[in-house]
């Protein structure tokens, strides 16, 4: 494939695109048939589309509607939604401490133990790098945890883990830490699902790992013979050339982190752990919509859940263009 | 025009079709016996809560049951507590409920409210026996002057205690006394125990210790319109007597978590435990092998004389208010409550049977036999049922345990921890 | 940006045995490191795997990887399942539902890319950007009125819920994968199929179909993956244990209302649940860490 596609490919930079087709409308003047040819394009387009369609309309836009709808509502399922105002979003942020608590602990987990996991990830994706033979055994090692740490299972086994004089602790204890235990410690259980978290951290690494696969060995080597150090060539070269797959991975990972649910709910056997400390707002928002019926509330907080995540991604695309770069523009 | 009449048309038959649906549904007299035919074959849902041990009893009594009405079939199904409550509400908003279902007193006015739940009144006195049945029991299961369940058990509130580790700690079983003499008992057993055990819990972490109280001093916790029986002084008040327990005595709240799924009683790392009385069989079981039995007291007496304690369902039996056989439902309930051969199936697995008849064939092991005598040690303090719990009830007890298990923890004041609460019950209150 | 001089290349030409040796010594370094630090990522899993032959009074006592008494007991616990139903089938159901995931998106996902690909109809670029957009949307907006809708329609506690969304390609995910996946196709095939008269549905059938399989793989694989993992719809939808797929199933195990803790057992049925995962992801591993460099880069 020529380099411009593959830097196409890479960058998603749609400004070069047009390099790529053949531009073989652009050979073709306006034709009789063109009109009719759009429709049939559009007639199959949305055939296509259709299943994708429906799911999306009927599923998420619906939904979406009707549960913004709902947060402005009292709805406890047995009767038909009463209709309250902002009384739910109000009461979120003046009468409810435990949505405060749930929010601190949710953006300490987001703001925390993303950057964590995602130095883990490149600084075992570097280490990966530096040798080719060897390292696929390794590679497939560091990502089968992400396959199964948002299961069940694992979190059944990092609650007995991490139980007072269980392996974590005993552990510690051989080199003489005491941190007063760590599940029913309020102030090591966050840290305990941060860890778990970062556990995950395979798959963002494989994608550094291509990321740094893909940046051309001669910027190393001009680099190098410029007299760069490893920690300047790292500046220099490495993260800028990686700062797509970073952005793509800061995005995401953020995301996700704002969704745990799963973890935390079997940890704490659905409690929201010792005093608060696992009652993220999705396991929060979970136990006011279906376990006390208050479903408009629950919806509320979704919403606002929505707002925070969808403002974090608009930041983050609007900044992108001073820090991110992308290989098509020249230095 | 010919349109116009197929729609008139489809309307006056949809109406009709309607109108006898609707009429279909009407009893003729339930208080006379079998009018439904009984020799019909009706199939009848049935809903409880529970484990393998139950369901097994269940069974069993179902076959008891079809020995005498081999005309109706019965088909179980059970869950565990939580579970079996998101499934029922589902249902409810669905429209379909089971014919039977085990039922708990926290959701009663809930679903009689909602019109959810079949009226026994017709019921009562004819399919449904009531001579077995004491009229406090009958009336626990009423709300708004309608009787939408009737009550399998009951239990009482109770102070079990652990006789190994007292005996281990050299000291002797509570003797009864004031909530402050629980306390001094409990520190006694802790510093004896040279910190392989602890006295007890904070007790101010469950609602019903601070029920029994507000009872004592002729309150309710809370009223048949919704309104609390106290204020936030008074809570302020209660919490604050467990600071000195918090302080040293009672097991600290980290180590309560770290036993999950099991309780502190139930692990021997505490000496006595307030709960209600049909518990004890749990407690045994998890305890082991080595436990045969347990001590089982009154409860700490807040004013002398006074009758703060009650007996509670500890489950009813309802019926769906959409049952398509209300007669044979209600057969099978008086068969669940009623006869000896429930009584002896279930023995005190519900509780210690309400009904006189049932409770009279229950082979009553030791445990239970030491349940009955329990309630009738403390006679003189049983007082009125409280009124049904207002809807919302189990939220809010919920809240107050979690905010009790914050009060250990110490990561919350007392003051905060009545403001959370207040507010909370503002919330539920006004649904 | 480059210097004018160039680094003195001063390395003196002696010891190439030295260089040779230094590399080696990096590399051996390299690979030791590297054996801990999957040691440490891995032992939780190996924690767990030897954690099934503890008996289950030893977990009080024995926090360490072995074993003082090892034994089988665990695992003939966990067949017999829990709340009377056997473990065979919460695995039934795990699977059924997995299959019918992967089906359903693979086909749901495959012709919604085509669209998105390779079909110029209006309106493209505003759906592409909400598929885009769903990619970001927390799931827990949706669940309640979803929930809502199932509840109406009386499908609460059957499957439908849980597979219906799958066929419809809910997940953004798979539609980006497949369509950064045949982006990446030149359109030479398609046009000359075009010319030989061939609609859309041709060319997706014959052509593209067949040339994306390796994204068709992962994503088979991914679906059949995060299905079998999924907690919260089976936790919402499915009230029968009959019904339980094993993450509901081993959340039993877990709970205190089944009867005290088996600890031995509920370690147990978390790794026997894990197996076919683990099994997948041995086979099939080059697809999958493929698949997600793949999206990783293209995106």
């Amino acid at each position: 494939m020529s380099t411009t596609a593959t830097r196409v490919i890479v960058t998603e930079d749609r400004s070069s695109a047009h390099l790529l087709r053949k531009s073989r409308r652009e050979v073709d003047p306006v034709r009789p048939g063109q009109r009719a040819r759009v429709r049939r394009e559009t007639a199959a387009g949305y055939a296509f589309l259709t299943p994708w369609l429906i799911g999306f309309l009927g599923l998420t836009l619906v939904p979406m509607v009707y549960s913004l709808y709902l947060s402005f509502t009292r709805y406890n399922i047995f009767a038909p939604p009463k209709w309250i105002g902002l009384d739910n979003y109000i009461r979120l942020f003046t009468k409810d401490p435990v949505f405060l608590q749930s929010s601190e602990i949710t953006l300490i987990y987001v703001f925390v133990g993303t950057p964590i996991t995602l130095a883990a990830a490149l600084g075992t994706a570097m280490l990966l790098n530096y040798r080719d033979k060897g390292s696929g055994f390794f590679r497939s090692a560091f990502y089968a945890p992400s396959l199964i740490g948002a299961s069940v299972s694992i979190a059944i086994v990092w609650r007995a883990m991490f139980a007072t004089d269980g392996p974590v602790d005993s552990g510690l204890q051989v080199f003489g830490i005491d941190l007063g235990g760590w599940i029913g410690n309020p102030s090591m259980v966050l840290p305990m699902m941060i860890l778990l978290h970062v556990w995950t951290f395979g798959s963002t690494m494989v994608i550094f790992l291509a990321g740094l696969k893909q940046i051309p060995k001669e910027l190393y080597e001009a680099a190098e013979m410029d007299g760069a150090g490893a920690w300047r060539r790292f500046r220099a070269v490495t993260i800028p050339m990686l700062s797509p797959v970073m952005f793509f991975n800061l995005l995401l990972g953020l995301i996700g982190a704002f969704q745990v649910f799963a973890s935390a709910y079997i940890i704490s056997n659905g409690s929201g752990g010792p005093a608060g400390m696992t009652n993220f707002i999705t396991v929060y928002l979970y136990k006011r919509g279906f376990s006390d019926g208050q479903m408009g509330y629950a919806a509320a907080m979704a919403w606002v859940l929505l707002i925070v995540v969808a403002l974090l991604a608009f930041i983050l695309f609007r900044t992108q263009k001073s820090w991110v770069h992308y290989a098509g523009d020249d230095k | 025009m010919f349109k116009k009449r197929l729609a008139a048309g489809t309307a006056l038959a949809t109406a009709a079709v309607l109108l006898l649906a609707g009429c279909s549904g009407q009893a003729a007299d339930p208080k006379a016996k079998a009018t439904f035919d009984p020799k019909e074959k009706v199939t009848l849902n049935l809903a409880f809560w529970g484990n393998d041990v139950r369901a097994d009893l269940y069974n069993q009594v179902i076959a008891e049951f079809n020995k005498k009405y081999p005309n109706i079939k019965v088909n179980s199904t059970f869950l565990g507590f939580p579970e079996f409550w998101e499934k029922r509400q589902t249902e409810a908003a669905g429209g379909g409920l089971p014919d039977v279902m085990q039922f708990d007193y926290s959701y009663l006015r809930q679903y009689s409210e909602n019109g959810l739940l079949l009226d026994l009144d017709p019921y009562i006195g004819g399919i449904i026996d009531k001579k077995p049945l004491a009229d406090n029991i009958l009336k626990i299961g009423v709300v708004d002057d309608k009787t939408y369940a009737i009550p399998t058990s009951t239990n009482a509130w109770g102070l079990f205690t652990n006789p190994k580790l007292l005996e281990t700690a050299g000291v002797s079983d509570f003797e009864g006394g004031s909530w402050s003499d629980y306390a001094d008992w409990m520190k006694s057993v802790t510093d004896a125990s040279g910190g392989a055990f602890y006295g007890g819990s904070d007790y101010t972490g469950r609602i019903q210790n601070f029920e029994i109280q507000l009872r004592s001093e002729g309150k309710n916790l809370f009223n048949e319109d919704g309104t609390a029986g106290f204020d936030e002084k008074r809570l302020a008040k209660f919490w604050n007597e467990g600071a000195a327990v918090r302080k040293g005595v009672g097991i600290p709240q980290q180590k309560v978590e770290e036993l999950t799924p099991l309780g502190a009683f139930d692990s021997a790392k505490t000496a006595s435990e307030l709960t209600w009385d049909n518990f004890g069989a749990g407690y045994l079981k998890n305890l082991g092998a080595d436990y045969t039995e347990l001590n089982l007291v009154a409860p700490p007496v807040t004013k002398k004389g006074t009758k703060d304690l009650y007996l509670k369902p500890s489950m009813l039996h309802a019926i769906s208010a959409k049952t398509k056989h209300p007669e044979a439902a209600a057969t099978l309930v008086n068969f669940l409550i009623n006869s000896p051969e429930s009584g002896k199936i279930f023995g005190t697995n519900r509780g210690l049977p309400a009904s006189s008849t049932a409770l009279a064939a229950a082979d009553l092991d030791p445990l239970s036999q030491q349940i009955k005598d329990y309630e009738t040690s403390i006679k003189d303090r049983l007082g009125d049922a409280p009124p049904v719990p207002i809807v919302g009830y189990g939220s809010l007890e919920e809240k107050f345990r979690v905010l009790g298990t914050e009060l250990n923890f110490g990561t919350i004041t007392v003051d905060d921890a009545v403001k959370q609460f207040f507010a909370e019950m503002d919330v539920v209150l006004n649904q | 940006m480059t210097s004018t001089t160039i680094a003195g290349d001063a390395r003196p030409a002696v010891a190439p045995r030295r260089r040779i040796k230094r590399k080696t010594v990096q590399t051996v370094v390299w690979f030791i490191g590297l054996s801990i630090l999957t040691v440490i990522v891995l032992y939780p899993l190996l924690w767990l795997f030897l954690a099934t032959f503890k008996p289950n009074a030893e977990f009080g006592t024995n926090p360490g990887l072995f074993p003082n008494q090892p034994t089988v007991d665990n695992y003939g616990k966990v067949m017999e399942g829990i709340a009377g139903v056997p473990m065979w089938r919460f695995f039934l159901n795990s699977f059924i539902l997995a299959v019918s995931a992967v089906v359903g998106t693979v086909l749901s996902s495959a012709l919604a890319a085509y669209a998105f690909a390779r079909v110029q109809f209006k309106g493209l670029g505003i759906f592409f950007a909400a598929m885009i957009g769903t990619l970001l949307l927390p799931f827990h907006v949706v669940i309640i009125p979803q929930y809502i809708i199932f509840n109406k329609l009386g499908w609460v506690d059957t499957f439908i819920p849980l597979i219906l969304p799958k066929f419809l390609a809910t997940s953004a995910f798979f539609v980006f994968l497949i369509v950064q996946f045949i982006r990446q196709m030149p359109r030479d095939m398609d046009e000359a199929a075009r010319i030989d008269g061939a609609g859309h549905l041709r060319i997706f059938w014959s052509i593209i179909l067949p040339l994306i399989k390796p994204a068709l793989i992962t994503c088979a694989i991914f679906a059949f993956i995060w299905e079998w993992n999924d907690f919260l719809s089976p936790l919402l939808y499915l009230t029968s244990p009959e019904n339980y797929p094993l993450p509901i199933g081993l959340r039993l195990y877990n709970d205190a209302s089944s009867g005290g803790a088996d600890y031995g057992a509920t370690v147990t049925a978390s790794f026997v649940a894990l197996i076919p995962i683990l099994l997948f992801f041995i086979v099939f591993q080059r697809f999958l860490v493929d698949g997600v460099a793949t999206q990783g880069l293209k995106g």
